[in-house]
């Protein structure tokens, strides 16, 4: 018989709510609260052997050491897949379901199934890596969640043809892969039929959706003379960072950014700063940051007059790999301090 | 302008004293069908092999498919191409149906070369698989490009386009079985009833990425690449008066024989006078420098515009740098009030996960995606190979690899084979065939 482990919040996990979100990771053996109607869905095929418990709170706090005492309760455990949820549309609990099935998916190499509410941030956060199930808003939808992650489990387990994700119930993860129609229709019907409802004003669907690009119109340029009176502040996609790297900012597939004090400092120097991008050959920028964040030069800008200064902190992250839902949160949080602080002038430098 | 297709149905494919059909037996000599595709004395050694659906046999590097045909009255079945020039489309000419002459190299392939596997797992990729043919196997001594990646394989090109010709003139003097009229009014002279029909143009966008000449798509034997885009009749394409070129990754490519048959335009002709008023073709290219592509893609929308239509088809034969132009092609004409279907196929990579075209316009809101060209496939061996099943592994095949760290050769010991879909010959069929889509995983 095949082996599973589930993951639950505090809630969930029968621990209690809001108060105990701080719930340090417990691993239990058998069944607790959805575990039950996971192993009664899976079958006879599949046993739910261990439940894990974690509060919402510790696992968005101390998220390394969460995950990292959980991929600890796994060692040496047998197991064929990992559940986690469903999340409904609980942020924080979305969040960890995504963070932990990541985690093990890449240590143990199983498959890992979850379950959020298209409403759910964890679904952006994490639907390129991972199965995420199309859940409902609350725990009322509780059954048919945990059944559509069960039932998928058993096609991952017995090696079944997988449908296309809109088929079979997660969210897609951008993976687009050739299948034949079935029932065949060729592709001269399907223009035409597109045809006659594009013309006629009918909706129609299109076979390959365009990602929507959220275009933010370029802001009016500034004149020399307003330049010369503002301060400039640089924001970096480019990674560089403190040696160290204090924030501890991925080098791929960035979710943090940074921000560093520069105003006492007249150049970025090798050894101080360097960059931690992983898109890149780094030694140039290594060698000389300002390649990337060009204080030397700005410096040299607001002794001739031509800036009125440069801003006391420049803000960094990383691009490679990010994913543009990650992208833009990262830049609204970035603009807000910008604009509070009263920047009027920025230069984003990318690599 | 009228094209009257008589239709021949071969039943059979056979060896004989004298090339003839008869009750959809078609016979051929075969040393006087050789000594045709020996007129060209680059041929150095050739053979011709007749594989029918369910054999047992493997075909690679496939160069070229045409269709056997013979034109009543005379003249070249390819005008500009295999002989003088003259106005295809307007006229009768004989079509033996359900088989075809496909061209392989006996050794030597290149990066726009295929494979077709008649029968198993394999067979599904390619339309060819269901057609009785008539193989051409042969070699050249076009020695200058022997190793090289990229071939004009123009011996071989020609010799299938004249044994097509040859094969063709079997149903000259015969009474065909069937008759498919293809008649389209001059644009302003149609009845008020087809008039007030949505007006549709079909935009195609053969492929001419190639500066040096003798690579591209030809039209009446004019390199697309020198042209700019033109107003041409349907039924010039279903004529002869396009021939494929030796240059794209092969699933991307429409072969002679697709030209001829071309479904979507077979497809307007049927819709024609019901749902749309059919206008005819534009001809535009997919050439390689910006403002070239800005160029076609501005002929494209003008004469769309100036002939009235308020709906275009744009396929292109290709896939990356030429996405560019079918972008830059969809965009002009929405632009210009044209609503415009796309119909392609996507290079997502082997893991599926890399953005479908190189460009991308929120305009394209309608596509019809036949397939993805990095698409693995792994096959067993077969039992007979025609070509040089290495051909696959050593010449660049587009979808083929002398080794790869992980996956090894593309030809294992055994002869089974690991590829990507961009071998596959013609396999996205995005002239209509193709019963492929894309879905998100």
């Amino acid at each position: 018989m095949k082996k599973a482990i589930l993951y639950l919040n505090q809630f969930f996990g029968q621990i209690g709510g809001e108060e105990l979100a701080d719930h340090a990771p417990e691993i239990r053996e058998g069944l607790v609260g959805p575990a039950m109607e996971l192993n009664k869905q899976l079958g006879d095929e599949v046993e739910v052997t261990h439940t894990i418990i974690c509060g919402d709170n510790f696992m968005g706090s101390r998220q390394e050491e969460a995950i990292n005492t959980i991929l600890g309760f796994l060692e040496g455990k047998e197991f064929d897949i990992f559940f986690a949820g469903p999340a409904f549309r609980a942020g924080r609990y979305g969040s960890a379901c995504g963070n932990i099935c990541k985690a093990v998916q890449d240590k143990f190499k199983v498959p890992t199934i979850t379950s959020m509410n298209d409403e759910n941030p964890g679904v952006e956060m994490f639907r390129k890596e991972l199965f995420i199930f199309k859940g409902g808003a609350s725990a009322a939808a509780m059954r048919n969640d945990v059944k559509a992650m069960a039932q998928f489990g058993l096609k991952l387990i017995k090696r079944e043809e997988l449908l296309p994700a809109e088929e079979e119930g997660y969210f897609g993860r951008g993976i687009r892969k050739q299948v034949w129609l079935n029932p065949p229709v060729v592709a001269t019907e399907r223009v035409i039929d597109m045809l006659l409802k594009k013309v006629h004003g009918q909706p129609f669907e299109t076979e390959l959706p365009i990602p929507k690009q959220d275009l933010v119109p370029i802001a009016k340029a500034l004149t020399a003379e307003e330049l010369s009176k503002l301060e400039v502040a640089v924001v970096t996609s480019g990674g560089i960072v403190p040696v160290g790297n204090p924030d501890r900012i991925q080098s791929a597939s960035a979710t943090k950014w940074g921000k560093y004090d520069i105003s006492k400092l007249e150049d970025l120097v090798k050894g101080e700063f360097m960059t931690i991008h992983a898109g890149f050959d780094p030694m140039a920028a290594n060698n000389d940051p300002d390649v990337i964040v060009p204080l030397d030069a700005l410096r040299a800008y607001e002794k001739e007059g031509k800036i009125g200064g440069v801003y006391k902190y420049f803000y960094s992250t990383v691009g490679t790999g990010t994913t543009q839902a990650e992208a833009a949160r990262m830049g609204k949080e970035i603009a807000a301090e910008l604009v509070e602080a009263g920047v009027k002038a920025v230069i984003l430098t990318s690599t | 302008m009228k094209l009257e297709l008589g239709n021949f149905y071969v039943k059979d494919i056979q060896f004989g004293e004298k090339t003839q059909y008869n009750n959809g037996i078609l016979t051929i000599n075969k040393n006087a069908a050789l000594s045709v595709v020996k007129e060209d004395e680059h041929i150095t050694e050739a053979d011709i092999v007749i594989v029918k659906p369910g054999d047992k046999v493997r075909l690679v590097p496939v160069k070229e498919a045409i269709e056997p045909r013979h034109r009543i009255g005379g003249g070249p079945l390819f005008p500009g191409v295999t002989g003088d020039l003259l106005q295809a489309g307007d006229g009768k000419s004989h079509a033996l149906k359900g088989c075809s002459v496909l061209v392989v190299g006996k050794h030597w392939g290149g990066f726009q070369d295929g494979l077709i596997d008649m029968s198993g797992e394999g067979a599904k990729y390619s339309y060819y698989s269901q057609l009785k043919n008539i193989v051409l196997v042969a070699d050249t001594d076009e020695n200058f490009e022997k190793r090289e990646q990229q071939k004009k394989n123009h011996a071989l090109r020609w010799a299938g386009m004249r044994l097509a010709e040859y094969i063709g003139a079997a149903v000259a003097d015969l009474q065909p079985e069937e008759v498919e009229v293809y008649e389209l009014p001059p644009v302003t002279k149609r009845s008020t009833e087809t008039s007030k029909l949505p007006s549709v143009v079909m935009v195609l966008q053969p492929q001419s990425q190639m500066e040096e000449l003798g690579y591209n798509d030809l039209c009446y034997g004019w390199d697309c690449n020198r042209m700019v885009p033109t107003f041409m009749h349907p039924n010039e394409v279903l004529d002869g008066a396009m021939i494929s070129g030796s240059f794209m990754p092969c699933s991307s490519k429409w072969s002679t024989y697709d030209f001829q048959n071309f479904p979507m335009i077979k497809r307007l002709y049927q819709e024609h006078g019901k749902t749309v008023n059919f206008l005819g073709v534009i001809m535009s290219n997919l050439n390689v420098a910006l403002e070239q592509k800005q160029r076609a893609a501005q002929f494209v929308a003008q004469m769309a515009k100036s002939l009235g239509a308020d709906a275009a088809i744009v396929a292109e034969e290709g896939y990356g740098n030429p996405d560019a132009d079918f972008i830059a092609c969809i965009v002009a004409l929405e632009d210009a009030g044209v609503k415009t279907i796309g119909l392609t196929n996507e290079c997502t990579g082997r893991d599926g996960a890399s953005q479908p075209l190189v460009t991308l316009d929120a305009k394209a809101d309608a596509i019809v995606s036949c397939g993805n060209v990095s698409d693995l496939i792994i096959l067993p061996p077969m039992e007979t190979v025609i070509g040089e099943l290495q051909a696959l592994a050593r010449d660049g095949l587009s979808g083929g690899w002398d080794n790869d760290t992980i996956l090894g050769p593309s030809v294992r010991e055994d002869g089974s084979i690991i590829m990507e879909n961009n071998a596959m010959f013609c396999s996205d069929q995005v002239v209509g065939w193709s019963t492929k889509t894309m879905k998100e995983f």
